[in-house]
This record gives C-alpha cells, sequence and structure tokens, in this order.
C-alpha cells in the first residue's frame, strides 16, 4: 500500500532537470557558442595569468631594440622605445577583462534594480523619476559624459569606469522594466502577496529571479560594449590614464603606422578582435539558450 | 467567526467610477464551506480579494464597510498588519495552478518562505515542515518532489502545492478563488475531495468563489450567490436547490445540464445580458431579465432581507417556497 505511490512517481516524474541546466543542455549543443566560449576562457586564463605575476609582468620595461622585427624573443616585435608588443598586447587583456567584468557587474546591477523597482510601481513616481533619469543619461552624447566626468574627477583613474557604469545601465534598465511589467500581473505575484510578504521582498525575490536570463545576456553584451568603449576612449586620451590597453597601443601606433610600422597595431587589432567576437558568439548562443520562448 | 458588513469596493474606469461590490453583508462560521456564486464580473473576485486586503489599488478603492475576523476589522489595519494576516490568519489559492507558483523557484523554496514568513522556524524545520504539508495534500514522495520545480508537475499537483501552501500555517479561513477551474474533471473532483477532507482535518472556514453550482453542490454547506455586485440570495445548500427564492437563482440552477434526466431540446438559458455595471439601471438589476418582474421592481432597489430556512433573499417579488 504505501509502496504504491513511490513507484507511481518514479514512473511520472521526468528527469530532474531544473531551468539552468535546461539552458546548459541547449548551450551544449550551440557549436559556434562552445567555440565562442573556449576562446573567452583562453582570454581569461591569459588576463588571471597577468594578474598573478605569471606572465608579461615585464611590459613596461624596454627589453630590444627601436621598432624589432617579430623575432623568437619578441614575437610581435618591439615599439618605438623597445618594449615588447607582445607582453604589452597579453597585460592590455587583463585591462580589458578587469574593466569588461566590473562595469559589466555594477551596470547591470544597477540597471536591474532600478528596472524592476520602475516596472514595478510603473505610472508610480519611482517609474517616472528612474525614466527621467534614463532620458537625461540618453540625451547626452556617451564620449561627451565621459569627457565630462573625467574633467570634474580630475583626471581619476576611474572616471571612465563611472562614465561607462553610469550610461550602461540604461539599456538594462529599460528591458527589466518591460518584463517586470509584464511579470507583476501573473498570478504567482499576487500569490506572493498574499502569503504576507512586503513588496521590496516580492521585488528581489520572486521577480528579479526570473529576469535573470535577459541579465545574464545583457551582462555579456555590457562586457563587450565597455571592451570597445575602451577602446575609443583610450585612443582620444580620456580613457585609461596608467596601466596599458589595447586602446592605448592603437594610439601609440598612430606614429608608427605613418613610419610603416603596423604590429602595435595589429597586435592590438587582432586581440581585441578576437576576444569582442569570441563574447558575441557566446552572448548570442547564451540568448537562443535562455530564451523561455524558444523549444529545447 | 469572519462577519463583513455594508462592504463596497469601487474602481476607476475609462467609463467613470465603478462599483464592483455593493453593499456586501455576509458571515462565515467557523468550519464552514459556503459558495460564493455567480457570473463572470459580478464582483465574486473582487470580494474574496478585499478579504485579504489585495484589491488592486489604484485603480480599485474600498469604500466603505467593515471585514471583521474574530471581530477585528481587518479594513483598520495598515499594511504591515494585514501582511501578519495574509498566509497565516487567511490564505488564498488561486485559479491558475499553472502560473501560481513561480517558475524559477522551487516548491520547496516556495513553501519554506510562508512558513518562516509567519512562524520562527529554522530552514531544517520549515523544510521538514513544508514535506509534511505536501504528503497531507496527497503528494507522492514529497521529499523528493520539494526540491522540483513548478513545471516538473501536473496541473492538479501543482493546485495541490498550492493548496499545502495555504494551509501550511493553519489559517483560521481559506479563501478559494475557482480552485479547480482551470483543472480537468477528474483532477477537479480530487482536489474538490482534498480541500473538504482537509477543511474538516484543520477545523477551517473555507469560502469557495466559483460559477460551478455544480461544485457548491458537491462541497458546500451554504451559497451566496452574487449578481452585479450585490449579494442576491443566501441559503443553505438544500433548500437552495430546492427551492430557489430568488429568479436569478432558478434561473441558475435551470441552466445546468441534466444528462440523466429526460431529454430537453435546448438548455434553459435566462433571457438577456448583464447590465453594464458602468451604467447600472435603477431599482433591481435583474429587472430586465427577469420573468416575475412588476413595475415596482425598476423603482426600488431590494434589499436582502431573512426568509424561511435561514435564508435571505433580495427579491420584491421572491419565489414561494416549496416544502417537499
Amino acid at each position: 500500500m504505501a509502496a504504491a505511490p513511490e513507484t507511481i512517481a518514479r514512473v511520472a516524474a521526468p528527469p530532474h532537470q531544473g531551468l539552468w541546466s535546461k539552458a546548459f543542455h541547449k548551450f551544449c549543443r550551440d557549436r559556434a557558442g562552445l567555440v565562442g566560449l573556449w576562446v573567452v576562457v583562453l582570454y581569461a586564463i591569459v588576463a588571471l595569468g597577468v594578474w598573478l605575476g605569471l606572465w608579461a609582468s615585464d611590459w613596461a620595461e624596454v627589453t630590444g631594440p627601436k621598432w624589432g622585427p617579430v623575432s623568437a624573443e619578441h614575437w610581435f616585435g618591439t615599439n618605438l622605445i623597445g618594449q615588447d608588443i607582445f607582453a604589452r598586447a597579453l597585460y592590455s587583456t587583463r585591462t580589458a577583462f578587469e574593466l569588461g567584468l566590473v562595469v559589466a557587474v555594477l551596470s547591470t546591477f544597477v540597471g536591474a534594480v532600478l528596472g524592476a523597482f520602475a516596472g514595478f510601481f510603473s505610472g508610480g513616481w519611482i517609474d517616472e523619476l528612474v525614466l527621467w533619469f534614463m532620458g537625461v543619461i540618453d540625451s547626452i552624447p556617451f564620449y561627451l559624459l565621459v569627457a565630462a566626468i573625467a574633467f570634474s574627477l580630475g583626471d581619476s583613474p576611474y572616471a571612465m569606469y563611472i562614465a561607462m557604469i553610469a550610461t550602461f545601465w540604461v539599456g538594462t534598465s529599460r528591458l527589466v522594466r518591460g518584463e517586470v511589467i509584464k511579470l507583476k500581473e501573473l498570478e504567482f505575484v499576487e500569490a506572493a502577496h498574499a502569503i504576507g510578504l512586503s513588496e521590496v521582498a516580492i521585488i528581489f525575490r520572486h521577480i528579479l529571479p526570473n529576469t535573470f536570463h535577459i541579465l545574464l545576456v545583457q551582462a555579456t553584451i555590457t562586457f563587450v560594449a565597455a571592451i570597445k568603449s575602451e577602446v575609443i576612449l583610450s585612443f582620444l586620451g580620456i580613457g585609461i590614464q596608467d596601466g596599458m590597453s589595447w586602446g592605448l597601443m592603437i594610439a601609440e601606433s598612430t606614429i608608427e603606422v605613418l613610419a610603416g610600422f603596423f604590429n602595435n597595431f595589429i597586435a592590438a587589432s587582432l586581440l581585441m578582435f578576437g576576444l569582442v567576437m569570441a563574447f558575441n558568439m557566446f552572448s548570442d548562443a547564451l540568448q537562443d539558450a535562455l530564451d523561455p520562448r524558444s523549444v529545447r | 467567526m469572519l462577519e463583513v458588513r455594508d462592504l463596497a469596493v469601487e474602481f476607476d474606469t475609462e467609463h467613470g467610477r465603478v462599483r464592483a461590490v455593493n453593499n456586501v453583508s455576509f458571515s462565515v462560521n467557523a468550519g464552514e464551506v459556503v459558495g460564493l456564486v455567480g457570473e463572470s464580473g459580478c464582483g465574486k473576485t473582487v470580494t474574496g480579494l478585499s478579504l485579504l486586503g489585495l484589491v488592486p489599488s489604484p485603480p480599485g478603492k474600498v469604500v466603505h464597510g467593515e471585514i471583521l475576523l474574530d471581530g477585528d476589522d481587518l479594513l483598520k489595519l495598515d499594511e504591515a498588519g494585514m501582511r501578519r494576516i495574509r498566509g497565516s490568519e487567511v490564505s488564498m489559492i488561486f485559479q491558475e495552478p499553472m502560473t501560481a507558483l513561480n517558475p524559477v523557484l522551487t516548491v520547496g523554496y516556495q513553501m519554506t518562505e510562508v512558513l518562516r514568513l509567519h512562524k520562527s522556524l529554522s530552514q531544517q524545520q520549515a523544510r521538514h515542515a513544508a514535506i509534511d504539508m505536501l504528503g497531507i495534500v496527497g503528494i507522492p514522495a514529497p521529499s523528493k518532489r520539494i526540491d522540483e520545480y513548478p513545471h516538473e508537475m501536473s496541473g492538479g499537483m501543482r493546485q495541490r502545492v498550492m493548496i499545502a501552501m495555504a494551509l501550511s500555517c493553519g489559517p483560521k479561513l481559506l479563501i478559494a478563488d475557482e480552485p479547480t477551474t482551470a483543472l480537468d474533471v477528474t483532477t477537479q473532483a480530487q482536489v474538490l475531495d482534498e480541500i473538504v477532507r482537509l477543511q474538516h482535518q484543520f477545523e477551517m472556514a473555507v469560502i469557495l468563489i466559483t460559477h460551478d453550482l455544480g461544485v457548491v453542490a458537491q462541497t458546500c454547506q451554504r451559497a451566496l450567490v452574487m449578481y452585479c455586485g450585490q449579494l442576491v440570495e443566501a441559503a443553505p445548500i438544500n433548500s437552495l436547490f430546492a427551492s430557489p427564492l430568488h429568479p436569478y437563482t432558478q434561473g441558475l440552477i435551470g441552466s445546468i445540464p441534466r444528462i440523466r434526466e429526460h431529454k430537453i431540446e435546448r438548455l434553459p438559458v435566462i433571457e438577456g445580458m448583464v447590465p453594464d455595471i458602468a451604467a447600472l439601471p435603477d431599482g433591481c438589476h435583474f429587472a430586465d431579465r427577469c420573468n416575475r418582474v412588476q413595475a415596482d421592481c425598476h423603482e426600488r432597489s431590494p434589499v436582502l432581507t431573512p426568509s424561511a430556512d435561514a435564508g435571505a433573499v433580495a427579491c420584491w417579488h421572491p419565489l414561494e417556497p416549496q416544502h417537499d
């Protein structure tokens, strides 16, 4: 008698599979996405190695002749004052990851929280305020905003970080707001009210977890956007202030290209292209895997 | 135990202010199952929601009335006070078991959340209590299924989870808003039986909101019939079905298909349309569709007056009580 329900359960229950493990299996079937992921992981290992001081720690030292050619010792040659371009390109990977991760995590967090509150209280004053902020930030040209923040912070190395976070949350926030407006009408939100949860608890514990698929994809998109923007900002001289980055390398190469020396330019462009491309492939596959509307 | 007096709820709409619940008064005794019956849009769900202070505001607003739970007026409580009532003293289960559970959280998370909110339990204790509760509502292998996500369960199973959640803190009153409408017929019967069994076991009162008179006949001791935001008849089940007093109730009962009785050409219907509640006619709202209508029906609104058989009816010309 007691065994009967057990047997039924075993037959009826499908293999235990959460939403995330389902998405994971789907992702694993996407070949381009997997290639992208492995390339990103490779870059991440390089960045981690630099951070731990395993390699490229001599990026700032003069180790060879001026404009040295590609050789076994200097894989990408040396620059104007004899620094190893390969070491500088590797070191820049760390800069890119630092920037990408910090900006992606913080701007996604800000965007998620503000978007969720705006969406949950849509039509109310919180929504109006957040929308007003979004409108204001959207109306300021990005590069002007970075320059303004950089000047006001007295050339702080964080100026670019702050400017990017202050700008990039808007896109995420708009998406989250729209999703939350849709979610809050569903019955599980009413049910959460009916068990006595407060509104803040409902937003953080019941609604935001339902937007994680959007947040994850948005974070990867922001990561790429941050890296690409860094290159342009550093090139313009309002980006990375100390250290080395692909943008600074390209800025450096402007004099060299005129003299017919392309190593700096090619090294920085190739490495950046590889990472951005791989991240985009990864991000596309992630989006497909997490899209609740697509079937298996 | 629960006493609702003169409850009125209004909504702001494009067509102006609409009264969804109009001066409704009723009471529910401890351990009693009361059916709240009516067509779509007659105000039965809004009545249920207002008992928990969950009328969406804006656009909704409780205009006046009292909701006394063991003598305390719930309408006078602030939001924090109301939150302590919800889920512990008064619980609610909803129509759509498919969407009433959060799809990205496990059943266990959602169940322990209620328990920990209202009782000071540790994570472990709450988990054990949740597993016990899932067992009580008839979910096989509860200690396994507690870690599943809602999408891994069938509709009937999810409704059982909802019931388990609603009952886990031992409420005095359960409001069940069309709990079986979204389920197929066999599951419907099982879930209803379960609700009745648990109602006995937990000695709680149940307000069963439904448009299905069959469900009412099967489970309730007393029924309240609503029409256009007003209570038109309240009566014990036996006398309601044997001898309805309000012409509307009679019409509702008459339009239930009866497959075992003699063959009929057409199912009887109540003629006409439900009036737009933004532009209700004067007098009795049912007058335009009523087969017993007389001139005074259009002039004065009937009020709910007690009748024989412990019932009450809001009609100027009610049907004669029949005794068999």
